[in-house]
């Protein structure tokens, strides 16, 4: 019992990892790509713990496929929905992601690291 | 920060579905889960071969699994049952293939 509260726990930690990560974001101009391979570009107006996003100014990269969107401008996308968000790398510290990662994947003080040393 | 849909309560708004269609409406409710809840609603269906034709739905719930996009503002095309291929409000003459499934939602 106790471990799948933990579990449920470091999951969370590790969602709102993501959920900062994008928070750092907001203001940049970002891509998403949709599960049904739909991309959509705009500027991140917010992100919420579900990684929904909101984008304004938008554009459908592929417009001729997709006439129908260009009426998109302001908009909510479903996180659930979303396969990929490409980031220009000049907006991501990739380092200090890399740390918050590490940091958020080792296990607690006398956990299993611990137990590995004996 | 958070995304919420508050800024867009009693505003037309646009729902792209997780199958592909859109649908346009009056944002009347809506809860975290992306249910909604849309007053005179209605679908537009394009495609390739014929002008975009108007659906009227009504008052209509979505559940939230099946919303994929809300977008602010509604698809204008001329009222009545189907668009007519020759004005030039935007969406009218457009001829667009249907926009594809989210895969793997099901």
């Amino acid at each position: 019992m106790i471990r799948v509260l933990y579990l449920t726990r470091s999951s969370l930690r590790f969602i709102q990892l993501f959920y900062s990560f994008f928070k750092t974001l907001v203001g940049k101009e970002i891509a998403v790509e949709l599960k049904n391979d739909v991309v959509l570009t705009g500027t991140l107006h917010s992100v919420d713990q579900y990684l929904n996003i909101k984008l304004t100014t938008v554009n459908v990269v592929n417009r001729e496929r997709y006439p129908q969107l260009t009426v998109l401008k302001n908009c909510f996308i479903r996180g659930s929905v979303v396969r990929y968000v490409q980031i220009n790398p000049g907006d991501v510290d990739t380092e200090l992601l890399q740390d918050a990662t590490r940091k958020e994947n080792s296990p607690p003080v006398g956990g299993k690291a611990s137990e590995a040393k004996k | 920060m958070a995304s919420t849909l508050s800024e867009w309560k009693s505003k037309s708004v646009t729902v792209l579905t997780c199958d592909g269609r859109l649908i346009s409406g009056t944002l009347r409710g809506y809860d975290q889960l992306q249910n909604l809840v849309l007053q005179k609603s209605h679908e537009v269906v394009y495609s390739v071969d014929s002008p975009p034709e108007r659906i009227e739905l009504g008052l209509f719930v979505v559940r939230g699994d099946n919303v994929a996009v809300i977008s602010d503002g509604e698809i204008g095309i001329a009222k009545g049952v189907g668009g007519d291929d020759d004005d030039d409000d935007g969406g009218g003459g457009i001829r667009a293939e249907p926009i594809g499934e989210i895969a793997g939602n099901r």
